[in-house]
């Protein structure tokens, strides 16, 4: 009698045991799903905030070269199809989602110090009231705007990976107004290629990151 | 039981006071805590006061005091002999200040130093700052690009104080990037991003309240800043409204932003013109990103106002524009009716056929067509009315007149009417008047009022077994409109457009398959005022003496602007004004008790419910005497005249012996009179001249007026000669006998001087005048018949002259005869004078014959030479 009561207190703990550790199991199942449909949506509206970002550079660099090419004067289309050394590529490099995020944010980063000379240089040809500068500025806010998207994005994604922040940029030597002229309208016509190249990149980034974190998530 | 807390206070005030110790050489007390405090309104504040450098005063001297009013003392903790602490609750919102004071009467030192032994703190009272609310920020849009300002909103929680006033903080952190900042005392300010909006980058917003009883936060919002951005309103909207579409037009529109911005989406609601009213499309059916759509479900040939917004992240202001939809076929039947009026004198009524246009007419009517069937097989062509073009202003729909005709009051008639537009033909409307007398019966318990601004109607329906509908109608002067009603309505309103102080018959026809029943009707206003003007006032008739009828003319219609409830009548004379209210259907009344010949001014006020208006003022005087009353009082006095008159003559008749004997006494006997021995120097000569003849008659004729024996030159003395008649009524009386009296003496007496008068007043006493012919040439008369003229002056009586009786008798008749004809009381006078002749023996009548005008100035000269012998007479009648 008193075997059969222990067997049947027994056999009660085991299945209360078996219905907690089911439960355990469906939460913690639950809750991976939880966190990874969170992250995932993080990482989707990441890359969506950067596109979306990079595409309205992209149009304002279209609007921002004919602006500057109305505020250059005579032969200003002539400008823009003269090449020029010392601009960055803007090419993205790499071959992995995390080396292509990282060429992204360092073409971005590579840039900025041309945007500003740039800026400088035309200061000095141009009114203090002319549109170009008030939209040069802008432009160039705007994509250092994309850059600070692109790196917690990137941060997010490969929080073990160090971004690079890019080496030292090689401004041009002095020039004189023809070659500040050309030079302004190379730089942000390559810029415009960049950003083109980025949207492209991006698009591509957002259904292989965010998806396969998705699947991998979905897998754990 | 001083506890821990209280020790470390007095602790740091000796500490305190000793870093401050060139202060404490000229303070004795001090207080914890020293500088102003900010309190929260409904705390506890706690101080200590602790004297220093003095034993003048212990703890037991401290006291507290709040403002001007002394802390009770049960506040209080002492702390030790030279500290003491209070515990005050902060309650009002007024800063004030806290003093520790000293007081000891016996002490000069304290009583000279009173600034040593007084320390105060400034308390400033106030709320801790309140949790903002509904913090909204928002970005504009400026050109083709969101404008870097960002403003934001919010709401306080909580009270403030003035000594404690709260301030804001609006954080704005562009996440990773930059934090902006700016503080404010309002609920709303505004930080500027650094060359570009952040597109596309989180914002954390969140407003700080801090006050110095602390700071709160809102809560954060963190959102992506575009949610922020409110862009100007699509522009360049146009609503395209093509033919065989006419109640889906096309609307497009350009996006007022660049899609690189984000999608936008679109609201898009309409209305028709003048509806409160939007039709929303719904937001499932709009897609984003769109510059286009078609609008579903619209009217034909109506005016719409569309509009469309956008949001990128708030809503825009709305823009748009107006369109008219395409025509289409009419869908609905015209709106037919009909005025009838009658004919006098014959059995026929004169009947309008009107109409209005569909309710649904899709497009502006051409035309009607209409038919009318006199019997139900009758097989008419349709006649087509053209409709004039013009389309109501105010949104009533058009009333055509389609047909005019005389109908036999005993012929029923059917309209048949279709309405067209440029489009197509409208369904059949038909209206069926029955033949008079014969109409269904009309609708029970009509009852109107006017509430809301408009006129509502209720009635029970009449007990009709094929009732369709009702025709609700409403006439004001020649402007009649209609609505109709369906069967099972009880109650309902006007729909036209009804204008206020305007009177209206509201009808109620009952509609029977098409026959149109009797009507009930009921006259209301919308809106009643008070009369433009009041009732013209005037008398119907003239004024009496105590009463006067006042009629007025009421007062025409469109000037009532009410119904009339009463006209008072107010009248004012003699100082008093009376006021009498009488019903709105009396157009006259009499005013009685009026005082006689008075000014009476009266007017009218004529009132409805909503005020009153008062005549002009009319005036009128009553008579002072009454119609008639005149008349009465004449005719009275006229008969009492009578009366007099005609009881003096009988009296005269009655009594002529006494005044026979009281005026003509008997005359003494002539023998007993020296007069009685005279006799005349000279015969008296019975040569009297014509004239003088003429002259007596022609006086004689003046006297009775008889235009017939009178000279031309006597008829222009007509009214002295009058005179003299009267006179010579009264010189009757004088003389005691008219034929002795001269007439001459007579017109004396009344006209000229009265010397004459005098002369005879004053001596002749008695007289008697005996004329003869001889009289005039003063030559006595041999002939005992010739007549003597003789006069006595003495106061005796005269006595008859000894003349001839026979002349005496024929100069006597002949004058009788003129006096019978003109004077019977002259006559009379004669007869008597001619009985006492008769009677008295020897007595022989005197002939006298006056003089006319002219004769009299020669008489009057003759007549002195007789006034000489009448001295001589008077002095003893002497013998002439």
């Amino acid at each position: 009698m008193n075997g059969h009561v222990k067997s049947m207190h027994f056999q009660r703990f085991m299945e209360t045991a078996t219905t907690l550790l089911s439960l355990l199991l469906v939460m913690a199942f639950d809750s991976s799903r939880t966190v990874a449909a969170s992250r995932n949506q993080q990482c989707g509206d990441s890359v969506q905030k950067s596109l979306k970002l990079s595409r309205l550079l992209q149009k304002e660099s279209v609007d921002l070269i004919k602006t500057y090419k109305a505020s250059q004067g005579e032969m200003s289309e002539l400008f823009c199809k003269v090449s020029v050394n010392n601009v960055p590529d803007p090419n993205i490099s790499g071959l992995e989602p995390s080396e292509k995020i990282a060429s992204i944010y360092t073409h971005l980063q590579e840039f900025f110090p041309h945007f500003e000379w740039v800026y400088k240089q035309q200061t000095d040809l141009q009114l203090p009231t002319s549109p170009l500068l008030s939209d040069l500025r802008r432009f160039t806010a705007g994509s250092r705007n994309l850059a600070y998207l692109i790196k917690p994005f990137y941060q997010s994604l490969f929080p073990n990976v160090p971004l690079p922040e890019g080496g030292p940029t090689t401004l041009p030597p002095p020039q004189n107004v023809f070659q500040q002229k050309v030079y302004g309208c190379v730089v942000l016509k390559t810029f415009k290629e960049l950003l083109s190249n980025v949207s492209r990149e991006l698009r591509s980034l957002k259904s292989q990151v965010c998806r396969r974190r998705t699947h991998t998530n979905t897998l754990f | 039981m001083v506890s821990a807390g209280e020790m470390l206070v007095l602790a740091g005030l000796v500490l305190a006071v000793a870093a401050t110790r060139g202060f404490s050489q000229t303070n004795h007390l001090v207080t914890a805590p020293q500088t102003t405090q900010f309190l929260e309104i409904g705390s506890n504040f706690k101080a200590t006061c602790m004297i220093i450098n003095t034993t003048e005063v212990t703890a037991d001297d401290l006291y507290w005091k709040l403002s001007k009013t002394t802390v009770s003392k049960e506040l209080y903790t002492k702390l030790n002999e030279s500290a003491i602490s209070v515990t005050i609750p902060v309650t009002s919102g007024q800063s004030e200040w806290l003093l520790c004071r000293a007081e000891k009467g016996n002490s000069a030192y304290v009583s000279l130093n009173t600034g040593k032994f007084m320390y105060g703190v400034l308390l400033k009272k106030g709320y801790p700052p309140g949790k903002p609310e509904n913090v909204s920020c928002v970005a504009v849009q400026e050109k083709t690009t969101i404008s870097r300002i960002f403003r934001c909103d919010w709401a306080t929680v909580g009270r403030q104080t003035s000594d404690v006033p709260t301030k804001y903080t609006l954080n704005v952190v562009v996440i990773h990037i930059r934090n902006y900042s700016v503080s404010t005392e309002g609920t709303h300010t505004q930080v500027e991003f650094v060359d570009t909006y952040p597109h596309f980058m989180n914002l954390e917003i969140w407003v700080e309240a801090h006050n110095m009883l602390g700071k709160i936060e809102s809560e954060h919002i963190t959102q992506d800043a575009n949610s922020f951005v409110k862009t100007n309103p699509p522009s360049d909207i146009k609503v395209i409204s093509e033919k065989y579409f006419p109640t889906s037009p096309l609307m497009n529109w350009t996006q007022p932003i660049d899609k690189s911005y984000g999608k936008l989406k679109y609201e898009i609601r309409f209305c028709t013109i003048g509806s409160p009213n939007w039709t929303y499309v719904p937001k499932g059916d709009i897609a984003t990103d769109i510059q286009s759509f078609r609008l579903q479900s619209l009217q034909p040939y109506t005016e719409y106002i569309t509009q469309v917004r956008s949001q990128l992240g708030h809503w825009s202001d709305w823009s748009g524009t107006t369109m008219k939809t395409a025509e289409d076929r009419p869908t609905s039947k015209p709106d037919v009716w009909r005025i009838i009026a009658e004919v006098d004198g014959k059995n026929e009524r004169r009947v309008q056929f009107i109409s209005k246009d569909p309710v649904f007419a899709n497009g502006r009517i051409i035309t009607f067509d209409i038919k009318i069937q006199e019997q139900k097989n009758d097989n008419l062509q349709w006649d087509t009315i053209l409709v004039n073009g013009s389309e109501s202003s105010d949104g009533q729909r058009v009333i055509t007149v389609l047909k005019d005709m005389l109908l036999a009051d005993l012929r029923p008639v059917r309209l048949c009417v279709t309405a067209n537009n440029s489009v197509g033909t409208s369904p059949m409307a038909s209206l069926f008047i029955s033949a008079k007398g014969h109409e269904d019966p009309p609708v029970k318990g009509l009852k109107v009022w006017s509430a809301e601004g408009k006129l509502w109607l209720q009635w029970t329906p009449p007990n009709g077994p094929d009732l369709s509908e009702y025709v609700v109608e409403w006439v004001s002067g020649d402007q009649t409109d209609w609505q109709r009603e369906n069967k099972n309505t009880r109650l309902t309103a006007i729909k036209g457009n009804l204008e206020g102080f305007v009177r209206y018959t509201v009808s109620v026809y009952s509609i029977y398959s098409g026959r149109i029943g009797k009507p009930a009707s009921k006259e209301a206003y919308l809106k009643e005022g008070a009369p433009l003007e009041g009732p013209v006032v005037r008398l119907n008739d003239k004024p009496g003496r105590n009463e006067a009828e006042l009629g007025w003319v009421e007062i025409p219609l469109h000037r009532q602007r009410g119904f009339i409830v009463n006209y008072t009548i107010n009248y004012t004379g003699g100082g008093e004004t009376h006021e009498i209210t009488v019903p709105s259907n009396t157009i006259s009344y009499t005013l009685k008790s009026l005082s006689s010949n008075t000014k009476y001014d009266t007017w009218i006020n004529a009132s409805t419910v909503r005020g009153s208006a008062q005549s002009s003022t009319h005036s009128f005087t009553t008579l002072k005497y009454a119609p008639g009353e005149v008349e009465s009082i004449v005719v009275g006095v006229c008969l009492g005249f009578m009366f007099v008159v005609l009881m003096t003559m009988l009296l005269c008749l009655y009594k002529k012996d006494v005044i026979k004997e009281n005026l003509w006494p008997r005359i003494p006997n002539p023998g007993e009179s020296t007069i009685g021995n005279w006799s005349p120097d000279y015969p008296l000569k019975a040569e009297t001249p014509k004239e003088n003849c003429l002259s007596g008659i022609s006086v004689l004729d003046v006297d009775v007026c008889d235009g017939k024996s009178m000279f031309e030159e006597d008829k222009a003395c007509l009214p002295l000669k009058k005179d003299k008649y009267l006179s010579e009524e009264h010189s009757s009386g004088i003389g005691g006998s008219s034929c002795m009296s001269s007439p001459r003496q007579s017109v004396s007496d009344s006209d000229e001087g009265s010397d004459m008068a005098d002369t005879t007043a004053s001596t002749v006493q008695y007289s008697s005048v005996v004329a003869s012919n001889g009289y005039k040439g003063q030559t006595p008369n041999p002939h005992p018949q010739q007549a003597v003229f003789s006069r006595s002056e003495s106061t005796q009586p005269l006595l008859d002259s000894e003349e001839n009786p026979d002349m005496m008798i024929q100069e006597s008749s002949r004058q009788s005869q003129h006096f019978k004809q003109e004077n019977p009381a002259e006559i009379h006078l004669l007869e008597m004078d001619q009985q006492q002749q008769q009677q008295e023996e020897g007595v022989e009548s005197l002939d006298f014959c006056p003089l006319d005008e002219e004769s009299e100035q020669t008489k009057s000269s003759e007549g002195q030479s007789a006034a000489s012998s009448y001295m001589s007479q008077r002095e003893g009648y002497r013998p002439q």
